[in-house]
């Protein structure tokens, strides 16, 4: 993590979202909720299918505006200041947000001049050997397989250098062996110092990069804990038949 | 260079590069620029019009609609895997995302009428005689038109799932006024309008060729301003 990512996060949590509320119409999708994200954490937001997951994350990365309530990164409040606070942030998807005509190295070097990284090349090419993807840089993104475009995608939401990353079902559609990657890149980001933020459904994957875990349902919190509190397989299994008999 | 330039270049240079990599939407437009030209000139021959009369109408009909077709691409590129997320996610001001756009979308234009500007010259057998510089600026005033409000109305259409069919109806009725000088500019230009009428009757509404110039100029400045300063209320939520 850069040195300018640390210091703005030094004294404050990380992200702290307090009292927000979300409405699409009259449809109330998130009440009241307030969460505050320590340095270094990893943080696994749990939910049913609409639970406001998702919504969470979109409104954390400054894409949707919350109906009321506060969200700051880092001390920086993700609407009065977007460009300052998206700059403490990175984010994943199920979707790799990557373009599939550009090389590989194409596509970081351009997430790399948004973000105004001044060593760009360096960067890239650091990227590239970490993931292993150093022998692939003049490829196509579009022949990448989805455990590999997975990888991308984590270094093109870190090629700046982010405080916060952001995963919103970053497990979706991979494979046994691209997960056990996957939580490899997340716990090397924790370990240097970054805050990892994610929704998944799969909770046993989850639990093995996070230290914290909260259960989002009806629009508010219902669930909030260290892993170190609670039997981590016991909780998995009962949030699985919680979350069948929501379904 | 500052940030605004280099996340300008950087976005325009990527768009370029994925377009003249993809090949998705230049050689539908220069397909679709010689067909609209071929099916007029048939029919030009057929009613006995002059070629002078019909060849401006020919050249903006065959901009507008390729025109169109480019812009609607441009935001469909973002649309796969999310890209435009992406580009919303980093802190880039969503104008600087609109002036990459619509430069990209002007540069298209620019190089389909290279290749089709001359191809009609000849089917039409037009000339300009010594007014290529009064020519150009007409043409690079029209692009500047019709990409200001088609990349707007392209984000708009993407973005909102409303998809293709909206955005030709919007922006056609939008382009309205800019056309009318533009057209004019032309006949004049192709010597179609004798300048001594130029002005007078119902030509009085849009004057002489300064006049139509002055129209485009401040149809670009008023609209490419307004659509520069909409787009983030169109790309955001």
């Amino acid at each position: 993590m850069s040195k300018r990512a640390q210091s703005n996060c030094k004294d404050e949590p990380v992200i702290a979202i307090t009292s927000v509320n979300k409405a699409f119409g009259s449809r109330l999708v998130l009440k009241n909720i307030d969460l505050h994200v320590d340095r270094a954490q990893g943080v696994c937001i749990c939910g049913v299918n609409g639970a406001g997951k998702s919504t969470l994350l979109r409104i954390i990365a400054g894409l949707l505006r919350p109906s009321q309530g506060t969200v700051r990164l880092c001390g920086l409040d993700v609407n009065s200041e977007p460009e300052k606070a998206k700059a403490q942030l990175g984010v994943i998807s199920h979707k790799s947000m990557l373009y599939p005509a550009l090389r590989i190295f194409e596509n970081l070097l351009f997430f790399a001049k948004l973000y105004d990284v001044k060593d760009s090349h360096d960067r890239v090419r650091e990227l590239l050997e970490d993931l292993g993807l150093s022998s692939y840089r003049y490829d196509r993104t579009d022949v990448l397989s989805r455990g590999m475009l997975q990888r991308l995608a984590i270094a093109r939401a870190i090629v700046h250098r982010p405080a916060v990353l952001l995963a919103d079902e970053p497990f979706t559609g991979l494979d046994r062996e691209a997960s056990r990657h996957l939580i490899s890149n997340f716990d090397k980001f924790r370990a240097g110092g970054g805050t990892l933020l994610m929704t998944t459904h799969d909770t046993r994957l989850a639990l093995q990069c996070c230290n914290r875990v909260v259960v989002l349902d009806k629009n508010r919190f219902i669930f909030d804990a260290e892993t170190s509190q609670i039997d981590t397989g016991r909780f998995a299994e009962d949030y699985l038949s919680y979350a069948r008999g929501r379904n | 260079m500052n940030y605004f330039c280099k996340s300008l270049w950087a976005i325009f240079a990527k768009d370029i590069v994925t377009e003249f990599r993809s090949k998705q939407v230049l050689p539908t437009m220069i397909v679709l620029g010689m067909l609209i030209a071929w099916v007029l000139r048939i029919v030009s021959e057929a009613a006995s019009l002059s070629t002078t009369v019909i060849g401006p109408a020919v050249l903006w009909i065959a901009f507008l609609f390729s025109g169109l077709l480019a812009q609607e691409r441009s935001f469909a590129v973002e649309e796969q895997e999310d890209c435009i997320a992406g580009l919303l996610l980093a802190p880039v001001d969503p104008g600087t995302i609109y002036i990459a756009k619509l430069f990209t979308n002007i540069i298209m234009l620019c190089v389909f009428e290279l290749v089709v500007v001359p191809v009609i010259f000849l089917t039409f057998q037009l000339s300009v005689a010594d007014k290529w510089f009064e020519f150009i600026t007409v043409l690079l005033l029209g692009n500047i038109g019709i990409s200001c409000v088609g990349t707007l109305f392209s984000a708009m259409v993407q973005l909102s799932r409303i998809r293709g069919s909206l955005l030709s109806v919007l922006v056609l009725v939008i382009l309205m006024p800019m056309m009318i000088p533009a057209t004019f500019a032309l006949l004049l230009l192709f010597g179609a309008i004798p300048g001594e009428l130029a002005g007078s009757g119902t030509l009085a509404l849009v004057g002489n060729f300064k006049t139509a110039i002055g129209y485009m100029v401040a149809f670009d400045a008023v609209y490419t301003v307004t659509c520069w300063l909409l787009f983030g209320f169109v790309v955001q939520e």
